[in-house]
């Protein structure tokens, strides 16, 4: 079958064991305020334009058949909703300079195992293998399971990245293939976490429970969004968390505004655009606190 | 986070010389400025004007003997070990005996030969210094970055004189430009940039003396040994006759040497009488004493050891103008004397090596223009640790990681190191090395020892055992049998992107108008592509025999004899190398750059012209012509098309197809010591000169930019799919085919970060290298750390960066390779 990705990233060594290829699944569950991907959010295939390539050929305006495009003060403007529903894609051929391109990929379960055993050695030597992120993975479930269930079958080690909200029985299908979970937890207050991300917190509680007592490999994974996520209070519940499901590991990741520039280039909107990264300092003392509770703890 | 972390990622490992005397001898050598030093060519100029009749042999021999025996020994403050090849703390000897034209050009206001206002030359740092403190009086600036005192330049002046019809240079072009057919394409080639400069100044090199039998006998017990060949010698056969002419100048020239060793002695010993300080005088009494005993006597211990190598090692340097003159596998010839020596430890060794390579990187070379910008000042000073010995045993010892350790902690350019790697090596040692590679110097490189003998056995016939033992490398990424191999002397390298000029062009070059083949027009794929071959053979061959030409000029007039006598089996066959005395006389080459460009040239002309029908040949040739100009859409899916380094079958069976043409032709020509040329492709910094005479090409390169660097490293930007990819393509070229080869990987530090970075490194070069790969560098640096380094060069005056097979200081490099090295690292993860 056929799945819907962003893009692959070889070499990647900060997402699970060794040497890795990390492959990012498009559309996602939840609607994260901080997300540095915005444009994992959607499911569909959409269009991106890179303004700092742009030479105002116009070349796009007279080939766009929507009129969805047109020149207002010396920059284009774009309406995203017709672009992105828009099959012909006119624009994309006619620009020279690759200002306009195409965010999404469709591709077969066995294209996509082939780009990913390619690099079987890498693996072998590193012990590295896949991490299907995104996005939220669990966005397109049958094709996950499909590709995590060959990439087994070719002996890969497999993780798989997620926010846990995802149906119960999704889980359950993907765990026979899935060596390591890099499994978030955001904010444990239920009014908060729906507040921020748009789901309830409920159901990735009880995944996470429940993949625990089914003994699966996990490491949770924390966003360190300041004043959202690093209040000792949310900490502390994630700890008490992790106590209760007898986790061991935890890595941070530290809040960055780098994807700020990608909202404005899908046509979407940065609500955070006035959050600053927080302190280093900040940061080491989380850490710290994770490795007194007895947690294995780093910082990405 | 601080500021500046913000902005970006700085190095993981950064370190300190061990003690304080070795930081005070860094700190020194940065600041000093860059000196031309006339003392030995004066004394050689002397003796050759007097030595007028003796046979070529001996003639070399007296005149090296008696400027060596003349030059004044010079002991810096601070110096632990002896022996310098210049009084200056950064000097280099200008050979005129080689090359005096280049510098009486200068004199004269004439104009350089056509490369070297291609090849730009650094202007920061010490150089920097050199020009300001030129301009205060006193001295003269020479070679573009030299001083010179304004007495030695008239001085200097006249020798180059005496020198102008008799040098290397003036007598090879008398030879080959008189009697060799293809002379007038050679000569175009060079106006055009077809072929590097003219590379007579500074020919020898990727030469690694035999240090073993040189520590182990002695200088005293080779001379008894030779002289008993020589009192014992009957001539029984009329050509046998000249080994009698060789071994006297071999006594000749190691008697020399030892005057100079003794001078050194005695030297120590003065300075240590008029020293009040008791422990400068105890160190110098201790120097007086060492330099008395080697390179005359085997070492007794490790120190004495370390000093017998350095002397023969630069004596060996002060007699040809060197590039790539290497100490090879130093950590497996001092390790019986470190394992013998009850004093030494590692913590001890370290501060020694540390001083060994601030003399190393003091060693300047002035040359050409066009070389000193090819070589960039660089000495491709190569030491190669690890490995495996004649039995297939790794080599890594305390002494290997004694060198890493010395070189963690002063990041200087010379000697750049290398790793032998073997599956069998420690894991200690590869994290050590791996700790080295994250300073960020670009240091050590990676090399498949297996793949190379492999290569060997097949070129040379020799024993394995032998190949084990003595594989090394001699330059930047050029294997050799050390101590047995005759250097690794060629011609300089073809440019494979102005073919692709001349292809386009109907065999005119566009830039000069300048006919170099006869007009063809090729309507098809095929056509296209043979009419390149049929241009690559025609420039390949006529530039080596037009080197089998010099190289006799080379034997008539410098052949090399102090060298000649650490090369096995010279004193045995009676014969200097330049007779073809060296065990192996395989490892002359023939050098390329720039075939990755052809490759994906021909990729998109396949792919857009024929497969796809998009344009005609013709419209893709114009639109080349154009420098793409008006064409961007069509540059936009040539640059589409599939290039090298992809892991595509498409442009990478191109380029294999072309790799194997390129070595079975290379081999179909003998060298002029009489076995087939070998194989190879390297870069330098010929990339940017190269790139800089050339115009568009059809992979969507535009003019003037630099070429795809190395044998297998992907033009900047076209490798789409990651490193892995990249692996994966470079690994499937036989590099069991050619001598040398180079794959430049960037990545960004937090891709290394910690241990698990490390090892995570390790892990990616074990694959490639059981492909089986050959050689891997790295440079781990943040593209905008050297953003910051060009505005802010005051802030990195000791930063140093992997540019080809070397490293280099940032502020000393040329704006041009600057750019090149970020381009190239801004496409790191």
């Amino acid at each position: 079958m056929r799945g819907i990705i962003i893009n692959i990233q070889h070499y990647a060594v900060h997402d699970g064991p060794g040497i890795r290829t990390l492959v990012f699944f498009k559309g996602c569950t939840m609607n994260c305020a901080w997300c540095s991907n915005p444009e994992s959010q959607s499911p569909g295939l959409q269009l991106r334009y890179i303004a700092y390539r742009c030479k105002l050929c116009l070349k796009c305006v007279s080939a766009c058949t929507n009129t969805a495009v047109s020149l207002n003060d010396g920059h284009l403007g774009h309406s995203f909703d017709l672009c992105n529903d828009c099959e012909s894609r006119t624009c994309i051929d006619n620009c020279s300079y690759d200002a306009v391109t195409l965010t999404g990929k469709d591709i077969s379960s066995d294209e996509l195992l082939g780009i990913i055993s390619a690099d079987i050695s890498f693996y072998t030597n590193s012990g590295g293998g896949v991490t299907f992120s995104g996005g939220e993975p669990f966005a397109q479930p049958e094709f996950l399971v499909e590709i995590l269930q060959k990439c087994k079958s070719h002996g890969i080690h497999t993780a798989v990245e997620t926010c846990g909200w995802a149906s119960e029985k999704a889980f359950r299908e993907a765990l026979p293939y899935t060596d390591l979970f890099l499994f978030d937890l955001k904010i444990i207050n239920p009014e908060s976490h729906i507040e921020f991300t748009g789901k309830p917190v409920d159901l990735i509680l009880s995944n996470l429970a429940m993949l625990t007592s089914l003994k699966a490999n996990i490491i949770i994974r924390v966003p360190l969004i300041p004043g959202i996520t690093d209040s000792k209070e949310n900490l502390e519940a994630i700890a008490k968390i992790m106590h209760q499901n007898q986790l061991k590991q935890i890595d941070l990741m530290p809040y960055h505004n780098l994807g700020e520039d990608k909202y404005q280039e899908h046509g979407m909107k940065y609500s955070l655009d006035q959050l600053k990264p927080g302190d280093s300092r900040q940061n080491i003392a989380v850490r710290d606190y994770f490795l007194a509770q007895g947690f294995i703890c780093e910082i990405f | 986070m601080d500021d500046q972390m913000v902005r970006f990622t700085g190095r993981e490992i950064i370190s300190a010389p061990a003690v304080p005397g070795t930081s005070f001898l860094k700190i020194r050598y940065l600041d000093s400025p860059l000196m031309v030093d006339i003392e030995y060519i004066r004394h050689l100029t002397d003796s050759h004007k007097l030595t007028d009749g003796l046979e070529v042999q001996l003639r070399r021999a007296t005149d090296h003997a008696y400027a060596l025996s003349h030059m004044t020994p010079v002991i810096h403050e601070g110096d632990q070990i002896a022996g310098n090849k210049t009084r200056f703390i950064r000097g280099a000897i200008p050979y005129v005996n080689y090359a005096a034209s280049p510098f009486l050009k200068e004199m004269r206001k004439e104009e350089q030969d056509a490369q070297s206002k291609h090849s730009d030359q650094g202007m920061g740092g010490g150089i920097a210094r050199t020009i300001s403190e030129a301009e205060q009086g006193g001295l003269r600036l020479i070679s573009g970055k030299f001083l010179i005192s304004k007495n030695d330049y008239e001085e200097f002046k006249d020798i180059c004189g005496y020198w102008e019809d008799k040098c290397f240079m003036e007598q090879g072009d008398r030879l080959w430009k008189n009697h060799f057919a293809k002379a007038d394409f050679i000569e175009n080639g060079w106006k055009i940039g077809l072929y590097t400069a003219p590379h007579e100044p500074c020919p020898e090199g990727r030469l690694i003396l035999d240090y073993e039998t040189a520590l182990g006998k002695g200088y005293n017990e080779i001379i008894r040994e030779t002289e008993a060949k020589i009192n014992s010698f009957v001539p029984e056969k009329l050509t046998a006759s000249s080994k009698l002419l060789f071994w006297k100048a071999a006594v000749i020239v190691l008697k020399g040497a030892a005057a100079f060793t003794s001078n050194y002695a005695a030297e120590a010993e003065k300075l240590a009488a008029n020293e009040n300080d008791p422990l400068r005088k105890a160190e110098l009494e201790l120097m007086a004493e060492t330099c008395l005993r080697v390179p005359l006597e085997p070492p007794r211990n490790f120190r004495e050891a370390v000093q017998a190598f350095w002397f023969t090692y630069l004596l060996g340097h002060i007699e040809g103008s060197h590039l790539g003159f290497s100490p090879g596998r130093l950590d497996m010839l001092l390790w019986p004397y470190f394992k013998n020596d009850p004093e030494i430890t590692v913590e001890k060794a370290i501060p020694l090596f540390e001083e060994l390579f601030v003399k190393m990187t003091q060693i300047e070379y002035i040359a050409s223009l066009s070389w000193q910008g090819l070589g960039h000042g660089n000495l491709y000073q190569n030491l190669i640790l690890g490995g495996v010995d004649e039995k297939g045993e790794p080599v890594n010892n305390p002494v290997s990681m004694a060198i890493l350790q010395a070189q963690i902690n002063m990041q200087m350019t010379q000697p750049t190191l290398s790793v032998w790697w073997d599956e069998k090596l420690d894991q200690e040692f590869l994290m050590k090395a791996a700790e080295c590679i994250k300073t960020g110097v670009g240091y050590p490189a990676f090399f498949n020892q297996s793949t190379y003998i492999a290569h060997e056995l097949e070129t040379s016939g020799l024993p394995v055992e032998l190949i084990r033992k003595h594989a090394a490398i001699g330059g930047c990424t050029e294997p050799t049998l050390q101590g047995m191999s005759y250097g690794i002397v060629q011609a300089g390298f073809v440019n494979h992107g102005k073919l692709i000029d001349l292809v386009l062009n109907q065999g005119i070059d566009p830039y000069t108008g300048i006919r170099m083949f006869e007009s063809r027009n090729p309507q098809t794929y095929e056509e296209v592509r043979s009419y390149y071959l049929e241009m690559m053979h025609y420039a390949v061959r006529n530039w080596q025999q037009y080197w089998n030409y010099v190289m006799i000029a080379h034997r008539n007039t410098v052949p090399l004899i102090f060298c000649s006598v650490f090369v096995r089996d010279c004193l045995g066959e009676g014969k200097c190398m330049d007779d073809g005395g060296a065990l192996s006389n395989n490892s002359i080459t023939t050098l390329s750059s720039g075939m990755v460009n052809v490759a994906n040239s021909l990729a998109v002309i396949k792919k857009l012209c024929f497969d796809d029908m998009i344009c005609s040949l013709g419209e893709l040739f114009h639109a080349v012509s154009e420098n793409w100009e008006g064409y961007e859409m069509l540059r936009k899916k040539a640059l589409a098309v599939p290039h090298w380094g992809n892991d595509q079958a498409y442009a990478d069976d191109i380029f294999l197809g072309l790799f194997d043409e390129y070595c079975s032709w290379v081999k179909g020509q003998n060298n002029y010591l009489g076995v087939p040329y070998d194989p190879s492709m390297l870069a330098i910094s010929t990339p940017v000169p190269f790139g800089k005479v050339c115009n568009a090409f059809p992979d969507g390169r535009m003019k003037g930019e630099p070429l795809a660097d190395g044998v297998t490293s992907p033009f900047p930007g076209s490798d789409v799919c990651g490193p892995t990819a990249v692996i994966r393509s470079s690994s499937k070229v036989d590099h069991r085919k050619i001598r040398g080869g180079l794959l430049n990987l960037k990545f960004h530090p937090s891709a290394l970060k910690g241990e698990t970075g490390s090892k995570n490194l390790l892990a990616l070069i074990k694959t490639y290298f059981e492909k089986p790969g050959f050689h891997v560098q790295f440079n781990v640096v943040d593209s905008r750390m050297l953003k910051d380094a060009q505005l802010n060069p005051e802030n990195y005056r000791d930063l140093v960066v992997r540019v080809a097979g070397f490293s280099a200081y940032w502020v000393e490099m040329s704006k041009a390779l600057q750019d090149q090295v970020i381009w190239r690292t801004e496409h790191s993860l």
